[in-house]
């Protein structure tokens, strides 16, 4: 259980009303129209949404593995936090070489990874 | 081991739209497998009293409870299992060609646009759910209003843990608190599968409100707009050329088979999570939670957060983007 304060309020309390804020954020993020804010930055909307998305999950997936999963303030938190990791290591592995496979992403699919195989 | 079996067998028994009998005793076992584990669980848990938590003695893990290391574990093997599916959908995503991309070329011409599509003939390419999901508030509402109760639920449970746990509470106090925060949770999943049900299969009406400008309308669902994992010639309503009125067709059978596989991945993590907590809140009603052995909700709402955590990503990538 959490032994310590944030901002003087109760943590978990805190945490979450912060996670709702987050979410409140990143579904206005995609009503919003904010072309005209990508134009700026030349870029496309969905972009700009995509990095919006992004960076509000992750202080939202910090929040819920720190406070209410008490990967911080406990006796345990610092083991428990570094078993939690263990897996990013296989985790960046796995993204990095099936999910970002580049240079030929877009292009360099295989026919056995596309649909009309398998009898689909 | 058991869900594997049932899973497994479940899968042959039932391969390709052809129907198999001779899978159905190893479904059983499965089944038999799962039943047999979830009773040893019961007969263990509704006796322990917090006496006997075992802990670890070897070093990394020395002093801490040997259950709650062993759900840490559990999770790890939850990561990479969702890890492959995000994987697999950042692939998909980016290897196969966006279909409003492929729209935006435009009607297909020898001379003129030799790269555009052709009217009736069906273009393999990847139409994420938001497409649909996040073309209006409306369409949005089901999945927005699931976030806001997964993140609630995570703050139930752990509320539920607090006064399971305080020790200067009378024992009425903590049985109602106790139960009705669990119950509290309970009911929040079960909205959320609900809400799923309502957004993949059912849809669901708006009415009129005048005050607000609100027009009486459908919301469809998901399977009735022709998202499905087999849609071979699936046609968005904005997939029309304005001048000829030519309808572009689209293969998305992998965009579709992607996200009914992950978010249905997690729905069944949902779906684990009531069966544990509709035992939970009758084991809480009956007042059988106590400082002692309050662990046991600590335990499974590790695992309920980690549902959470990964919606926190499964939403906006399969939902907004």
């Amino acid at each position: 259980m959490a032994h310590y304060k944030i901002l003087g309020q109760d943590p978990y309390w805190m945490n979450f009303f912060g996670l709702m804020f987050l979410t409140l954020v990143e579904v206005a993020a995609v009503g919003l129209d904010l072309s005209d804010f990508a134009a700026g930055y030349d870029t496309t909307e969905k972009v700009v949404t995509l990095w919006i998305l992004t960076l509000i999950a992750i202080p939202k997936f910090i929040m819920i593995a720190a406070i209410f999963m008490h990967l911080y303030g406990d006796d345990d938190s610092k083991i428990l936090t570094m078993t939690a990791l263990f897996p990013a290591f296989f985790i960046i592995i796995m993204v990095l070489f099936i999910g970002l496979t580049h240079p030929d992403a877009a292009t360099g699919l295989p026919d056995w990874c596309r649909p009309g195989n398998y009898g689909l | 081991m058991g869900v594997a079996i049932f899973l497994f067998s479940l899968a042959q028994a039932w391969s390709y739209g052809t129907y198999t009998p001779g899978h159905i005793p190893t479904i059983l076992l499965g089944l038999a497998v799962v039943g047999f584990s979830l009773f040893i669980w019961w007969r263990q848990d509704i006796s322990f009293d917090g006496h006997y938590e075992p802990l670890a003695t070897g070093v990394p893990f020395r002093g801490i409870q040997i259950r709650k290391v062993a759900v840490w574990v559990f999770l790890m093997s939850e990561m990479m299992v969702f890890t492959s599916l995000f994987s697999t959908y950042m692939r998909y995503r980016l290897g196969i060609e966006n279909c409003g991309t492929v729209f935006d070329r435009g009607l297909f011409d020898p001379v003129t646009n030799p790269t555009g599509w052709q009217e009736g003939v069906a273009v393999t390419c990847f139409e994420p759910a938001s497409h649909l999901i996040a073309s209006s508030w409306w369409h949005l509402a089901p999945g927005a209003i699931n976030t806001f109760a997964l993140i609630l639920s995570s703050f139930t449970i752990v509320q539920a843990l607090r006064y399971a746990k305080m020790p200067d509470l009378d024992d009425e106090v903590r049985r109602k608190k106790v139960y009705r925060y669990l119950g509290s949770t309970w009911l929040l999943a079960i909205l959320f599968l609900t809400l799923k049900m309502v957004e993949w299969f059912i849809g669901f009406y708006v009415p009129e409100i005048s005050v607000i400008g609100l027009h009486e309308h459908d919301i469809v669902s998901l399977v009735s707009e022709g998202y499905t994992i087999n849609a071979d010639h699936y046609q968005h309503h904005s997939y029309i050329d304005e001048a000829t009125g030519a309808h572009m067709v689209a293969n998305i059978q992998v965009s579709a088979s992607l996200f009914y596989v992950t978010t249905g991945t997690h729905g069944a993590h949902v779906a684990g999570g009531i069966i544990g907590l509709s035992y939970m809140t009758l084991k809480a009603w009956k007042g059988l939670y106590t400082p002692a052995n309050a662990v046991s909700i600590e335990y499974f709402g590790l695992y309920w957060h980690f549902v959470d955590l990964v919606w926190v990503l499964v939403f906006p990538f399969f939902y907004l983007y």
